[in-house]
């Protein structure tokens, strides 16, 4: 029942809160008539009721709307009344220009109440019943009022003034109808509107704005410290939309934070807005410097005051589940210092200062026994372990760490993470922690993804097991994240009691609903439908959405590494479209990324950077997003497959500058540039180098433990030596690549290997062709389904040379089983622009026609191979500087194919 | 280079001036340094010198080189300025302001002069409705008070006097104390820069506004911006540095400053008490006693600045001179901040500290900036392990003087008692910061890395190399860097620190298990160097001593000389009776 039973002295009566007063007393204004006055219709009224019922709960937040964000939703809901609601509660705020004025209007209030002997009522007459939410707003409103001081009234006056002043310099249409009184307070006033402080005011509602998300996001928060940058960058991408002045303003945002939000929130709620708004800037020191000012005014006050309303909703994870301990036992929260402290280092790039922390943490929790924080520190142990790639971690994780692994130290540190993993959520399952349980599952999910499971004990009797990683166990942790949302759904009652949730309610008006994805007009909000908001089943709160949502990205994740290109695609879809609303915007990031990554392989990279476009408008810039990232692969591969070594090349090293930033080295990202560098050297024909790049790459994934990169590297290898010509140093390569892709059930890459593998039999000789042949069968059923545009075409060349090659195998007999690979290859080469492939194809093509002794069709080829060459050789020989003097079909064939080929007639 | 009578000249002129315009502490602070000046004995009747007798006594006792000459202030080429007067009428409203103002009713005062275009009824009207501003957010602060005391009530009148004095500023019509007000107006407004400009405006026309000289300290806060600071030269800048040198902890510095004055300002109260601040900074508590029972005798009802000589009392334990010193501001003047943080003191040293946490309360209630007051409450409370009370108190005294070092080590100190070392090395850190020459901190610090949870054995040693460089009264930190490298199995460092450690308990004749410690493990040491010698003699220190180390000694010399007389192989166990 939180929200609705608080101390007294928590609900203080505010200028808002007598707007949203005046806005009941028009509502059930006593009549009696069944609609009143100014309603023309009953569901115009009903209407009206609703939207007080979510003002009404979203009163307990901690920070108010100001009048004309109240006027801007009234618009949206009066219709045809709009204009004289607002009037009417504008008037109304400004006839109030003495305490006696306000003594009045709460007196009137009380009137608007029925008594409790209301037996006696007429049929048609509204009447609030006190006991309703309406009614006990009313009354504590009331209540709250009779308890003030005179000063107090005093103050409220005064505030009601400025309440009304900033909405009027902040919207010019409506005209000031504040009598004026005499006194100092109305000159300071209009000082304030002289001192133009529109744009500090405007950066003072983001700020309250972003707080507010912070609020309600900061459960979420707590137990996945990746999405703490996440939040902040909410928060910017969320202002920035706004205001044009934004880099100007930045400065003066932090001046104003500083200088004026000090009266929003006195209980030092600004220090950790502080602390967010210093995170997102990098800025280490004050971030570090706010954090502790924060926590060390926190602590206090939660002592004095239990029923502390950030904390209910900050650290009071999910908001109805989170219980207060019933005697807050006298140490304070520092655990949740820690735990933040922890998460900030991490997030600036100090895994191992983290880890300290969080390891002071994990003790802390333990000493004052509080199971929850500890529950949340271990998952952000886990997050940290996974998320730094276990490159730092050895000789970090160790005695502090055995009370809970008590399994000892010979474990590997996946091996730790997977028992705090299981520690962590067993926890969490006890406390009921909902959240993190999702959010935990979700972890699992992650780490079976990637690792096989071994068992924990070096000795003794072992469990048989199949060294694999288990796609079931992965959708069945996948599915376990699901169950959050359905339980939110049929705890929907419950919920509504959480002021959180209204806000977030209240929020969706501004928002069109069902955003479309990639799609170009990304603000249009004509087609807001002000009522779609009523229509909502239920209203789950932002960071459950961002939960499952993540779940499906998850899911996503998961095919594409098991290779189904569909099933991966359509999570991506699933998340775009339904929680595209409530994710961070790294999640949207991500999506979008997935997506237009899909694309590219699918339908070619011109649809791709049309997409990216749109997305690059969507997601602002900022150093090292994810957007950035993608562009940056897109160009490479486009440039590679062009051609276009130099520039191939420039693009790899700046994905490789990016990779290892000031913050902290990014594994994953860092892997990828070194091998599109081999990919590009190997282009480039320097095989050698090309060579000791992957080898020292594989190096470094093995050590790393890095086994689903280690498994792309050794394919790598293989192309490499077959492309070098010396198939058999390959074969091994791909088959140790192969046999990685089984263990983890990479089925894609599998499909992909073996078409290698195909390849390399291939380039044995002639001999080997129908085992090659059989081999690619195999796999086609896979590539096909769901294999991108190049690999699909390679793999129809290559049949192609299988038939070709095989000596028992004539052209003219059956020479559409020939072609019709090559053609659908060339078809498919087109929209990736990979010239070397499709002259290949185009090559094969023409000996096939000449043998068939069709010379148009032959010249036609002929001419469309010469092309693609010249196009792939410009730049490449550029590069070499060789000169292009031959022009000879045969000696280009000599160049680039085996002399295997035997085209037999 | 002004003479006494030069400056004293100066002086009255201003005292008049300033108090015309109501500026009455820093014509308070005028009037104290001009009695301060040595007055020429040969002009006046013992009657008059009387005031200035008491205080050549400590200077015989602490001074050893007598500065003969006044200090070389340079030229100060501003002489005393004559103000216009406003015109007859005006000056009629101006004194009936002026009387309003005396009587503290400042919305009335400014009404008065609501018209006047003098520049000196403008500052008095803005200067007033300054005040008039104070008292209303004073009382707000009360009538809004949140959780624990925070308020957020703002002066109101803020906005409207500042853009008036900048339309001043920008048309030049405006006077050095005009510039005062808009640098305190810009200062509350927290646009720092500009305050520092104007400020500096100002004194640099009028010097003798202390009142513009503090508000400029308040916005020195490195050495950095006081160095950019364009002023000319005049006597008060010496004030200025010297009480500046003291709040950026240049204590010596500060100290040679007043020194300086006190050859034309003999009889200063001031500055014999800034010295004992001075003084007491760098903890020369006996003679900082000396100078407060002085100043106490020439101005028995002094009440500033005797929060200082209670602390001294209280760090030598004086309670029956606590006490006193209680009793005696109590009876002067009960309801200021200093006599309430006196009597908590007492009651602190009494170890009553719920009392004395209510009235260092009570302190802050009166001023809620009262920095050291914070600082002793959040000591208290650490004494009554309610840590999180303590760590709000430290945190507010380091939120106004974020270079309180005191406060940063209380932090630190709470967070230790607590259990959290490392969150407590943040603190502890930004502490040795502010003041890296006190080696309690750094021993804190140490002993925090030291602690089981961290076991950070190479860090605690770097702390106390510091904290042995620099003076450690208590002799923690050879002793600890001895045994933490014994424990790291770094014999030469240890015997090192071992014998430094033994060498200074020698010199301060002290007596303990810890030499008995040092000795013991220097004999087996050289022993095992094989260099019998050295170990034979400390082999002998330790025969001095009872206990079981002396056994040990007896039969490590009985080894050494066996080994020495040609049985190097065989073990001295073998022969232990």
């Amino acid at each position: 029942m939180a929200g609705v039973v608080k101390a007294p002295g928590a609900f203080a009566i505010t200028p808002h809160k007598v707007s949203v007063c005046i806005l009941v007393n028009i509502y059930a204004s006593p009549s009696q008539i069944s609609v009143p006055f100014p309603f023309s219709s009953v569901s115009q009224h009903n209407r009206l009721g609703l939207y007080l019922l979510a003002l009404t709960k979203s009163c307990d937040d901690i920070l108010e709307p100001k009048l004309d964000q109240l006027i801007n939703q009234l618009r949206e809901i009066g219709g045809l009344l709009d204009h004289w609601l607002t009037d009417h509660v504008t008037s109304r705020l400004s006839s109030l220009s003495s305490p006696d004025d306000l003594f009045n209007f709460f007196n009137e209030l009380r009137e608007t109440l029925g008594g409790p002997d209301s037996g006696v009522m007429e049929d048609d007459q509204v009447i609030l019943d006190p006991n309703s939410n309406l009614g006990m707003f009313l009354r504590r409103c009331i209540l709250a009022f009779n308890l003030l001081t005179f000063e107090g009234i005093c103050h409220l006056l005064t505030n009601i003034g400025i309440y009304c002043k900033e909405a009027i310099s902040s919207c010019s249409s409506y005209e000031l109808r504040r009598v004026d009184n005499s006194g100092n307070d109305l000159e300071s006033l209009s000082e304030y509107e002289n001192m133009d402080l529109n744009l500090v005011f405007k950066k003072i509602n983001e700020e309250m704005e972003a707080r507010k998300r912070a609020t309600e996001q900061v459960s979420f928060h707590l137990h996945l410290p990746k999405e703490l940058s996440t939040l902040v960058e909410d928060i910017e991408v969320f202002a920035d939309p706004k205001s044009e002045h934004n880099d100007k303003g930045r400065e003066s945002s932090s001046y104003a934070s500083g200088e004026l939000l000090r009266d929003v929130d006195p209980n030092g709620g600004v220090h950790f807005l502080r602390y967010l708004n210093n995170l997102y800037h990098d800025d280490y020191f004050s971030a570090l410097e706010n954090l502790h000012r924060y926590f060390d005014y926190r602590s206090y006050l939660l002592e004095i005051n239990h029923s502390d309303k950030f904390w209910q909703n900050s650290a009071g994870t999910e908001g109805f589940d989170f219980v207060p301990p019933a005697g807050c036992n006298s140490f304070g929260r520092y655990e949740i210092a820690l735990l933040c402290l922890g998460m900030m280092h991490f997030h600036f790039g100090h895994p191992k200062k983290a880890l300290e922390v969080l390891t002071e943490a994990v003790r802390v929790s333990q000493q004052h026994s509080n199971d929850t924080c500890l529950a949340y520190t271990l998952a952000a142990i886990c997050n940290l372990l996974s998320e730094i790639g276990f490159s730092t971690t050895s000789g970090i994780l160790g005695s502090p760490f055995s009370p809970m692994i008590s399994v000892g130290t010979s474990l590997s540190v996946q091996q730790q993470l997977f028992v705090l993993l299981k520690g962590s959520l067993k926890r969490a399952e006890s406390l009921k922690l909902k959240q993190l349980v999702a959010a935990n599952h979700l972890a699992m999910a992650k780490f079976d993804l990637t690792h096989v499971q071994r068992p924990l004990l070096s000795f003794g009797p072992k469990t048989s097991m199949k060294l694999r990683t288990c796609p079931i166990i992965v959708c069945k942790e996948l599915r376990s994240g699901y169950h959050l949302i359905s339980e939110f759904c049929c705890e929907g009652s419950t919920m509504t009691a959480d002021g959180a949730f209204s806000t977030a309610w209240l929020k969706n008006l501004q928002k069109p609903m069902g955003s479309l994805v990639l799609s170009q007009d990304n603000g249009s909000r004509n087609n807001s439908n002000p009522f779609l908001f009523f229509t909502q089943p239920s209203s789950i709160p932002g960071s459950v959405m961002q939960l499952v949502g993540s779940s499906y990205l998850h899911r996503a994740t998961a095919w594409e590494i098991y290779g189904s290109a569909p099933l991966a695609r359509v999570n991506a879809l699933v998340y775009a479209t339904c929680f595209a609303d409530a994710s961070s915007s790294s999640d949207a990031a991500l999506v979008h990324v997935k997506l237009i990554q899909h694309l590219a392989v699918f339908k070619g990279y011109k649809e791709a950077f049309a997409a990216l476009k749109t997305a690059e408008e969507k997601f602002l810039c900022v150093s090292k997003s994810r957007i950035l990232i993608l562009k940056l692969q897109l160009l490479q591969e486009r440039a590679l497959h062009r051609g276009h070594l130099k520039l191939a090349q420039q693009v790899c090293d700046e994905l490789g500058v990016l990779a290892s930033s000031v913050t902290a080295v990014d594994m994953e990202l860092k892997t990828e540039a070194s091998l599109r560098h081999a990919r590009t050297l190997l282009a480039a024909k320097q095989f050698s180098q090309a060579a000791a790049v992957a080898h020292s790459l594989f190096c470094m994934c093995y050590k790393f433990n890095l086994q689903v990169e280690s498994a792309t590297v050794l394919l790598l290898l293989a192309e490499i030596h077959m492309k070098s010509g010396n198939a058999v140093v390959g074969l091994p390569y791909a088959l140790a690549s192969l046999s990685y892709c089984q263990t983890f059930n990479l089925d894609l890459l599998r499909a992909s290997a073996t078409l290698t593998l195909a390849e390399l039999w291939l380039s044995l000789g002639s001999y080997h062709a129908k085992t090659a042949l059989t081999l690619l069968h195999g796999a086609f059923p896979m590539i096909l389904g769901h294999g991108g545009l190049e690999l699909c075409a390679r793999a129809y060349i290559t049949e192609a040379k299988c038939y070709l090659s095989d000596p028992s195998f004539s052209v003219s007999k059956n020479p559409e089983l020939v072609l019709d690979p090559l053609r659908q290859a060339a078809d498919e080469l087109q929209p990736l622009e990979h010239h070397e492939l499709m002259a290949e194809a185009f090559y094969l093509m023409a000996i096939v026609f000449d043998k068939l002794g069709q010379p148009e069709q032959r010249e036609e080829a002929a001419s469309s191979f010469k092309n693609h060459l010249t196009l792939n050789r410009r730049h490449r020989l550029k590069r070499e500087k060789r000169k292009s003097t031959t022009s000879d079909l045969e000696k280009y064939g000599l160049y680039f194919f085996n002399p295997n080929l035997i085209i037999n007639c | 280079m002004s003479s006494k009578e030069s400056c004293r000249i100066e002086l009255r002129t201003a005292i008049r001036q300033l108090s015309d315009r109501c500026l009455y502490s820093a014509s308070k602070w005028a009037a104290e340094q001009l009695v301060g000046i040595e007055q020429d004995p040969a002009k006046f009747t013992p009657s008059n010198t009387r005031f200035q007798r008491g205080s050549s006594s400590i200077r015989r006792r602490f001074r050893t080189n007598e500065i003969t000459s006044t200090p070389p202030t340079g030229v100060a080429y501003v002489s005393t300025p004559v103000m216009e007067e406003d015109e007859a009428i005006h000056g009629d409203f101006y004194l009936l302001a002026k009387s309003y103002f005396d009587c503290r009713e400042y919305r009335r005062a400014t009404h008065v002069l609501r018209d006047q275009t003098g520049k000196k009824s403008v500052f008095l009207r803005c200067y007033a409705l300054y005040l008039a501003g104070e008292k209303r957010k004073e009382e707000e602060m009360i009538e809004l008070e949140g959780p624990l005391g925070k308020s957020d009530a703002v002066n109101r009148e803020l906005v409207s006097l500042e853009r008036e004095l900048a339309t001043l500023c920008k048309n030049n019509t405006i006077d050095p104390f005009g510039l005062y007000l808009y640098g305190l107006v810009l200062k509350e407004k927290g646009n720092e820069n500009l305050a520092r400009k104007v400020l500096v405006e100002s004194v640099n026309s009028y010097p003798w506004n202390w009142s513009a000289w503090s508000e400029l300290q308040s916005l020195c806060t490195t050495v950095d911006i006081l160095n950019r600071l364009n002023l000319s030269n005049h006597w008060m800048k010496e004030f200025f540095l010297a009480s500046i040198y003291q709040e950026l902890r240049m204590h010596n510095e500060s100290l040679s400053k007043y020194e300086n004055l006190q050859g034309m300002f003999t009889f200063s109260n001031y500055i014999q008490a800034q010295i004992a601040k001075a003084r007491y900074s760098l903890r020369e508590f006996e003679q900082v006693e000396v100078i407060f029972e002085d100043l106490l005798r020439n101005d028995p009802y002094r009440v500033e600045d005797m929060d200082t000589y209670s602390n001294v009392l209280y760090t030598k334990e004086c309670f029956s001179a606590l006490s006193y010193l209680a009793h005696r501001v109590i009876m002067t003047d009960k309801y200021r901040p200093e006599s309430c943080c006196i009597i908590g003191n007492y009651y602190s040293l009494k170890g009553q500290h719920e009392k004395s946490v209510v009235y260092f309360r009570r302190a802050l209630k009166l001023n809620k900036n009262y920095l050291s007051a914070w600082t002793l409450m959040g000591h208290e409370y650490v004494e009554m392990k309610n840590t999180p009370a303590a760590v709000d108190a430290y945190r507010r005294a380091v939120d106004i003087n974020p270079r309180d070092y005191r406060a940063w080590y209380g932090l630190g100190q709470a967070y230790e008692m607590m259990g959290m070392p490392h969150y407590a090395l943040h603190y502890f850190r930004k502490s040795v910061f502010f003041q890296p020459i006190d080696s309690r901190l750094w021993i804190a610090m140490a002993q925090c890395y030291e602690s089981e949870q961290l076991h950070m054995l190479e860090e605690a040693i770097k702390c106390y190399k510091r904290a042995a460089n620099c003076n450690d009264t208590e002799a923690i930190a050879l002793h600890r860097l001895a045994v933490l490298h014994r424990e790291l199995d770094q014999p030469e460092e240890a015997a090192f620190y071992y014998k430094k450690d033994l060498e200074r308990m020698e010199a301060e004749e002290r007596e303990g298990p810890n030499i008995v410690e040092a000795l013991m493990f220097l004999a087996t040491h050289y022993k095992t160097q094989k260099k019998f010698e050295e170990a034979e003699v400390y082999c002998t220190r330790l025969l001095d001593y009872t206990g079981p180390e002396r056994e040990t000694a007896k039969s490590l010399l009985r080894g050494m000389r066996i080994a020495q007389s040609g049985f190097p192989s065989m073990d001295v166990e073998h022969f232990h009776p």
